[in-house]
């Protein structure tokens, strides 16, 4: 070794001994000289070695750690995978800094848990020496970033709308009546997303039962979230359509009605369906064009746009006949009308919903070319059944996070879930006494509305008739 | 649940390299803290981001902001601006990406694109050719951002919907302009009509609005 080290040494400097071979032999038997290599061969080595571990902390110095982010009040658990990581020739390990963002780390199994307390974009001081280190070395430190994003829950704020802009509607309401042999009951809150920046409720509702015909209008309405008067849009399309049949639906003017109707009843033809439905078109239509054209004409005399009224409509008309229960339905955007049988086996849509491609997608009563379009027939509805047990007209705000999608509006038992959900069945513990309808049951449908659904901020409107 | 989906496209050609790139940098995180405290956006907001030089690269693919950690942004110290590859490659993605409401699925909100640019496209005819195809996508904006006195304001007006002009891409104006953008995302999603598109608010004194 020695020997061959110094044979090496001397012919890359060009020192020739091919000569002087014998001489050669004892200078490297020397113990001098073979102690001198020792040491060259040692100190080689230590370089060698130091060089590696600096470009091995280099390497970790410069390597991208990425630790899951975590959220304020949600369980969080990461595991840091030294295999992975190639953090193989570690022989200490530590983190600093996770104590006061609520965390610990357990270096037998290496997994960063707990509950976050504290949200930010925190740096993490990872100590670490490697092996082949002596032990009192210091710990070398690396950065490395952990964000905790706030609870979603603690950045919504409740900021009263102002009381006294024009148009004003309070950020809540809810109601609860006697129709004939049905009971109504109806909530309508603010949305956290309005209530957030202090916004308006843009959901609305109205109803009345005419005691001297017997029949009920209801109707719930949502406003636009991006048409700054939508808000008075949705009042308005409400408060025309009770308007209109308080003015039209009199006994008069429904004895043709009735008389088709009960020969419909006693012997249900074409002809007599034909009539039905034709009735239903011509005075529903009628109904929904005047509301569009008094919206309209409001605006024009406002000078505003009509678009910065956009609001979706939906309304039903509610009678018990001898043959039994009527209903008949008009719709116009996202907000769905659903009639469960007696004993709660068969749902029926009673509209048909404007879903566009892409959320926020749909039609209003504000817009002109809803009357003009081929399918302006699809809009409506008409039901004669011998009884119903619910009947359920609601905002998006409802049906986002109640059925998610439209393909769950035509499940029962997404209907039943909803109902079993106003009868206790959620986290929050919010009961709807609907079999017994005590006083308090608008409150009670209003409190149950503040259901908390990440992604589900909206205005929420619910009318439930049984 | 609905997302909000949202794209930035950047240009990271050689005339970004040094102190435009660190400004762009600080302000993208800047606007990321912004939105992290946004209750609306926590809730709703996937973030993409997509940067152009002579290449294209997905830096991060649609991500929502709950688990968004910002890359840190790049750039060669020369090179051209493939900005129609870019276009190419972001209507790849959002075809691929944005969900449409079906019966069974539950649509996003219609999606963001903001571009930021300090040059002109490189490749000129593959960048007009891609201008119809981006507005087939039916984004609910594209904003187009122009830094700096190279920048073409009039090329990015083919494209977007509202251009607005940053005299220097230094760092306080990055970071005005990128705050009036978590000020527009936070306006993304709102009910509106089919086509109708987002109202910006308005945008801060270093940004110039191109009209």
């Amino acid at each position: 070794m020695e020997k061959s080290f110094i044979r090496e040494l001397f012919h890359a400097q060009q020192i020739d001994i091919s000569n002087r071979e014998q001489l050669f032999e004892a200078f490297v038997q020397e113990e001098e000289n073979l102690h001198r290599v020792k040491q060259i061969l040692k100190n080689q080595q230590f370089l060698m070695d130091t060089w590696q571990l600096k470009s091995r902390l280099a390497d970790i110095q410069q390597q991208t750690v990425v630790i899951p982010n975590a959220t304020v009040g949600k369980v969080y658990e990461a595991r840091l995978d030294f295999q992975q990581l190639n953090w193989t020739d570690f022989a200490a390990f530590s983190i600093t800094g996770l104590e006061a963002v609520g965390l610990q780390f357990d270096s037998t199994t290496s997994v960063i848990s707990g509950t976050p307390t504290q949200n930010g974009d925190w740096r993490l001081k990872f100590s670490y020496r490697l092996q082949g280190e002596p032990e009192e070395t210091a710990l070398h430190e690396k950065l490395v970033a952990l964000i905790v994003n706030p609870d979603p829950r603690s950045l919504w704020k409740n900021i009263s709308s102002d009381n006294t802009a024009p148009f004003w509607r309070e950020d809540n309401a809810s109601a609860s009546a006697v129709l004939g042999d049905k009971r109504l009951v109806v909530a309508s809150r603010r949305g956290r997303s309005h209530a957030n920046t202090g916004g308006f409720r843009d959901d609305d509702f109205a109803f009345r039962y005419f005691p001297d015909t017997g029949w009920t209008v209801l109707a719930v309405s949502d406003g636009a979230g991006s048409a700054p008067l939508a808000r008075e849009g949705a009042r308005m399309a409400c408060a025309h359509i009770v308007e209109y049949f308080e003015q039209h639906f009199t006994n008069a003017a429904l004895a043709p009605f009735d008389a088709v109707l009960a020969e419909h009843a006693a012997n249900p033809s074409e002809t007599t369906e034909k009539q039905l439905t034709r009735f239903v078109y011509e005075q529903l239509g009628k109904a929904a064009f005047t509301t569009h054209k008094k919206i309209a004409e409001f605006a024009h005399n406002q000078q505003v746009p009509v678009k910065d009224f956009h609001a979706t409509l939906i309304f039903a008309l509610l009678k018990k006949y001898p043959c039994g229960y009527v209903i008949m339905s008009f719709g116009v955007g996202d907000c769905p009308i659903g009639l469960l049988n007696k004993d709660l086996s068969a749902i029926t849509l009673m509209n048909r919903l404007d879903v566009g491609a892409f959320g926020g997608g749909t039609r209003f009563i504000t817009m002109p070319e809803i009357f003009k379009s081929d399918t302006f027939a699809t809009r409506f509805g008409f039901k004669l059944v011998p009884d119903f047990s619910y009947l359920m007209l609601m905002t998006d705000g409802i049906y986002d996070p109640k059925f998610e999608v439209e393909a769950n509006l035509e499940k029962v038992s997404a209907w039943k879930a909803l109902l079993a959900d106003l009868g206790g069945e959620n986290k929050e513990n919010a009961i709807v006494e609907l079999d017994t309808y005590p006083p308090a049951v608008a409150q009670q449908l209003s409190g149950w509305m503040d259901f908390w659904s990440p992604g589900n901020h909206d205005d929420r409107t619910l009318m439930i008739i049984s | 649940m609905r997302r909000l989906p949202v794209y930035f496209l950047l240009d990271t050609s050689g005339s970004m390299f040094g102190e435009p790139i660190q400004a762009l940098n600080n302000a993208l995180s800047g606007m990321v803290n912004t939105l992290r405290m946004d209750a609306q956006a926590l809730d709703s907001l996937w973030l993409s981001i997509i940067t152009f030089d002579r290449d294209v690269k997905e830096l991060m693919p649609l991500t929502e902001l709950v688990s968004f950690q910002l890359p840190e942004i790049t750039c060669p110290q020369s090179g051209p601006t493939h900005t129609g590859s870019g276009l190419e490659f972001l209507h790849a993605r959002v075809s691929a990406d944005v969900r449409k409401g079906t019966p069974t699925q539950k649509g996003d909100w219609r999606p963001l694109l903001f571009i930021f640019t300090d040059g002109k496209p490189s490749d000129l005819q593959l960048y007009r050719s891609m201008i119809p195809k981006i507005k087939e996508l039916n984004f609910a904006a594209i904003v187009g951002c122009a830094a700096g006195k190279a920048a073409d304001n009039e090329m990015l007006r083919e494209l977007a919907d509202t251009v607005v002009h940053l005299d220097t891409a230094d760092s306080a104006t990055l970071k005005q302009f990128f705050k009036w953008v978590s000020d527009t995302i936070e306006q993304g999603n709102k009910s509106m009509g089919t086509t109708s598109q987002v109202v910006l608010p308005p945008p801060p004194q270093e940004v110039n609005l191109i009209i």
